[in-house]
C-alpha cells in the first residue's frame, strides 16, 4: 500500500444552473492572455450535446485516453517510436475549427466612428487574425440549453435514443461542468515526449512546465477529456492547474468559489498509488467500484500509518477525515467519475443529476398521484444516459445512485412538510437516518467552511526561493513578437 | 575577399554566435524554447509542407554530418561506382522533398490569414535561408554530379581545419560559385540557429523512450 494525499473536486450536477459563472471566473484569472483566448480550463456542457470541443467524447477520432492490451495498458493514440516519426505532424491533434476562432468586437468604433448616417456598431473580429468576422461561426457553449439540438445533441455519442430529444414530452437537459480531472493515470503525461507534464507528489495536481514543453502538441489530443490547450502565441501546451496557488495558501479554486448554485465540493482524499494500474485494467462495467476502491478510508491506523510515512502531513490527515469529497464518493457513494473507461482514473467526480424531475409525459406524470417525486422506474433521464456518462455502462450503479438520491427527496420533503416520513424508503436505498441527515445537509444548506475543507501547506516554509522557478504556466516572461 | 568572407569570416562569426548565444537563452529564456508549431491554426498545406521538409532534410544533413565526422570511412563506403550512385539518387530525391517541402511551408506562410499574427521576421529569414540551401544543394546534386564523393575531399578538410582555428582556404577557393554560396548559406543557417525557432533541433525528444509513463514530482523528495 503505498498511500498518497489529492486535492479533489466534487459536482453535485442537480444543482448547476448553466450559469457559465465558474467559466468566466477562471477565465479572468488565467486564460485572459494572447493565445489563450479559446482556452476554457473549465468550461460548462449542456447535456446531451457535443461539449467543448466539439464531440471530445468521440475517442475514435481524437484518441485519446488509454486502451487495454491484454494485460497492460497502452495509450489509444500513438506507441513510442510512432510518435518521434509523427513529431513533425500530429495526426490526431484537435484544430481551432474544433474549438471556436476566439473574437472580440471592436467597440472603439462606438465612440471613434466618423459622424454618419447610421448608428456606429461593434463589428466582431478574430483574435487570432485580427480581421473582421462577418458571421461567428461558433463558441464555447454553442450548443447551450439544446440549441441547435438536432445537429449537436442529436450526435452525443451518449444518447443511444435521438428520438427523445426530440420531443417536448420526453426530452430531458442537464448540464456538466468540467475542469481538468487532475487524473491518477494521466495519460497528457504519458504521451509528453520532453517529459514536461507531471503530477505533484504532495497533492496530486498536474502541471505543464512551460520551460520543459518544446510544443510537441501530443498532450492535447492524448488527454480524452481535451483539456490540455495548445497555446498558439507561446507555442506551448497549457492546462487547468487546479488554482494552485490559491489552493497552496487555504483558499478554494477559483470556479468553486463562485460557484452560484454553490455545487462543488473541494477535500482530501487518500488513495493507494500502488493499485492505480491495476484498477485500470478493470473492465468498463467494473471501473467504478474499482475507483472506489483506490479511495482509502482515512481513519483507519493502518491507512493513517501508510500516509505518515509517506510524509502526508498531520494536518492533511486531519483535513481528509472531515473531508466532504470523501463521504460523497466513498461513504454515501453517490459521486462518480466521468467517462471511467477513458481508464485516466480521473480524480474528479459527480453527483449525477435527476433533472428533470419528471417523468415523460403521460399516465406516470401525474405528480400529486405519484407524490411529487417520480419513481427510479419513471424518471425522465434515462439512466443508460447517465450510465454512459459516469460509469462505463454500468447501470446497476447509476440506479443505487438515484435510488439514494430519490430517497433522500422523498424522505425529508416529508420531514420538512411535516407528513409522516417512512424511514423504510430510506434502508430500501442504502441509507440511514444519521447519514441521511449528514447527507442532506452537504446537499443543501452545507456552508463554505463545509463543502470546501483545504489542508494548509505552509509552503513559505519550504524553499520558496526554489519554488519560485517552478510555474505552471508562463506569463511573467516574455514570448515572442514582445507582448 | 568574397572567399575570405564565406570561409572566414562567416564560418567563425558562427561558431561564436552558436556556442555563446545557445546557453544565454536556454539559461535566461527558455519560455521561448520551442518549435512555434501552428498545425493548430492552419494544417491542411502544413502538411504537405513540414513532412516532406523534414522527412528530406534530416537524412541529407546527418549524411553531411557523418561525412565530416568519419570521412576516411565514407570514403571506403563511397569507393564503388555503383554504392556511390545509390548514394547520389537518394539524396537528389530526399533533397527534391526538402525543396518541395520548404516552398510549401514559405507559401504557406505568405496565403494563410490566421498565421498572420504568429509569423515573425525570424520565421521568414528562416524559411528563405532553408529554401535557398535545399535549391542550391538540388542544383549541386544535379549538375555537379558525385558530390558525396568530392565533397570528401574539399569541403571535409576544410571545415575539420577550420574547427582547428587553421582555415585552409586552399580546398575551397577553387569551387564553383553555387557550392561557395551554399557553403554561406550554410553558416548562415548556423549563425541564426540560436535567435530563431530552430533551437527546436537542439532537444532531442529521446528521454520519454526510457522513462516510465507517469513523472512525478516531489517537493520534498
Amino acid at each position: 500500500m503505498d498511500v498518497r494525499a489529492q486535492i479533489v473536486m466534487v459536482f453535485n450536477l442537480d444543482k448547476c444552473i448553466g450559469c457559465h459563472t465558474c467559466s468566466i471566473s477562471c477565465k479572468n484569472i488565467w486564460t485572459d492572455r494572447k493565445g489563450a483566448e479559446y482556452m476554457w480550463w473549465n468550461n460548462v456542457e449542456t447535456k446531451p450535446g457535443i461539449g467543448y470541443p466539439k464531440n471530445w467524447e468521440n475517442q475514435e477520432r481524437f484518441k485519446g485516453g488509454w486502451v487495454k492490451d491484454g494485460n497492460q495498458l497502452k495509450l489509444r493514440a500513438l506507441g513510442k517510436g510512432p510518435t518521434l516519426a509523427n513529431m513533425f505532424f500530429q495526426p490526431n491533434m484537435p484544430k481551432i475549427d474544433d474549438y471556436y476562432e476566439p473574437f472580440d468586437f471592436d467597440y472603439g468604433n462606438l465612440a471613434g466612428a466618423k459622424e454618419g448616417n447610421d448608428q456606429p456598431v461593434a463589428e466582431a473580429f478574430s483574435q487570432v487574425s485580427g480581421k473582421k468576422i462577418d458571421e461567428i461561426q461558433g463558441g464555447p457553449n454553442w450548443d447551450d440549453d439544446l440549441s441547435g439540438s438536432r445537429i449537436y445533441a442529436a450526435n452525443d455519442p451518449n444518447l443511444k435514443d435521438k428520438k427523445v430529444i426530440e420531443s417536448y414530452s420526453s426530452m430531458f437537459m442537464q448540464y456538466l461542468p468540467r475542469i481538468c480531472n487532475h487524473c491518477l493515470n494521466p495519460a497528457c503525461a504519458a504521451s509528453c515526449p520532453s517529459r514536461a507534464i507531471y503530477k505533484r507528489g504532495e497533492d496530486g495536481v498536474v502541471l505543464v512546465d512551460q520551460e520543459v514543453c518544446k510544443g510537441w502538441r501530443f498532450c492535447t489530443s492524448a488527454c480524452p477529456y481535451k483539456k490540455v490547450y495548445f497555446n498558439w502565441n507561446s507555442g506551448k501546451a497549457e492546462k487547468c492547474i487546479f488554482c494552485y496557488p490559491r489552493v497552496e495558501s487555504g483558499q478554494c479554486n477559483a470556479c468553486a468559489h463562485s460557484c452560484v448554485g454553490r455545487i462543488r465540493y473541494v477535500g482530501v482524499l487518500l488513495y493507494d498509488a500502488e493499485a492505480v494500474e491495476a484498477a485500470a485494467l478493470n473492465e468498463d462495467r467494473d471501473l467504478v467500484d474499482a475507483h472506489r476502491a483506490l479511495i482509502l478510508d482515512p481513519q483507519d491506523p493502518a491507512v493513517q500509518e501508510g500516509a505518515r510515512k509517506n510524509g502526508v502531513p498531520e494536518q492533511w490527515l486531519e483535513s481528509a477525515v472531515k473531508s466532504p469529497v470523501y463521504a460523497l464518493v466513498k461513504e454515501f457513494a453517490v459521486a462518480l467519475p466521468l467517462h471511467p473507461e477513458f481508464r485516466t482514473v480521473p480524480m474528479t467526480y459527480y453527483i449525477p443529476s435527476l433533472s428533470p424531475v419528471l417523468s415523460t409525459w403521460g399516465d406516470t406524470h401525474k405528480l400529486l398521484e405519484h407524490g411529487m417525486i417520480p419513481a427510479l422506474e419513471t424518471l425522465r433521464v434515462p439512466v443508460g444516459y447517465l450510465a454512459s456518462l459516469l460509469s462505463g455502462g454500468n447501470e446497476g450503479i447509476i440506479e443505487e445512485v438515484l435510488k439514494k438520491l430519490i430517497a433522500l427527496r422523498v424522505f425529508m420533503r416529508s420531514e420538512n412538510l411535516k407528513l409522516p416520513a417512512d424511514p423504510a424508503v430510506l434502508a430500501e436505498a442504502g441509507l440511514d437516518l444519521e447519514g441521511t441527515k449528514r447527507l442532506y445537509r452537504l446537499c443543501t444548506t452545507a456552508s463554505y467552511q463545509e463543502r470546501f475543507i483545504i489542508p494548509p501547506q505552509q509552503r513559505e516554509e519550504q524553499d520558496p526561493e526554489l519554488r519560485k522557478q517552478q510555474a505552471g504556466f508562463g506569463i511573467l516572461k516574455k514570448t515572442r513578437g514582445g507582448k | 575577399m568574397l572567399n575570405s568572407l564565406i570561409f572566414i569570416a562567416l564560418p567563425y562569426m558562427a561558431l561564436a554566435l552558436v556556442l555563446l548565444v545557445t546557453p544565454y537563452r536556454f539559461l535566461s529564456n527558455r519560455l521561448t524554447w520551442s518549435a512555434y508549431s501552428t498545425q493548430f491554426l492552419e494544417r491542411k498545406m502544413l502538411f504537405w509542407g513540414i513532412n516532406p521538409w523534414h522527412y528530406g532534410i534530416i537524412p541529407v544533413l546527418a549524411a553531411h554530418i557523418v561525412g565530416f565526422a568519419f570521412p576516411n570511412q565514407v570514403k571506403a563506403f563511397l569507393g564503388n561506382q555503383e554504392t556511390l550512385l545509390i548514394v547520389e539518387s537518394f539524396g537528389l530525391g530526399l533533397g527534391l522533398f526538402a525543396v518541395i517541402g520548404s516552398l510549401v511551408l514559405l507559401l504557406r506562410r505568405a496565403n494563410s490569414g490566421m498565421l498572420k499574427r504568429v509569423t515573425f521576421t525570424g520565421d521568414w529569414l528562416v524559411l528563405y535561408l532553408l529554401l535557398f540551401q535545399a535549391a542550391t544543394g538540388i542544383y549541386i546534386s544535379y549538375f555537379l554530379r558525385w558530390g558525396s564523393a568530392w565533397y570528401l575531399h574539399t569541403a571535409v578538410p576544410y571545415l575539420w581545419s577550420v574547427v582547428s582555428f587553421d582555415p585552409q582556404l586552399a580546398y575551397v577557393t577553387d569551387l564553383p560559385l553555387v557550392v561557395k554560396l551554399h557553403a554561406a548559406g550554410a553558416f548562415l543557417i548556423v549563425a541564426v540557429l540560436p535567435f530563431t525557432k530552430l533551437v527546436h533541433m537542439l532537444y532531442l525528444p529521446v528521454d520519454f523512450l526510457k522513462d516510465p509513463p507517469l513523472l512525478y514530482r516531489w517537493r520534498s523528495k
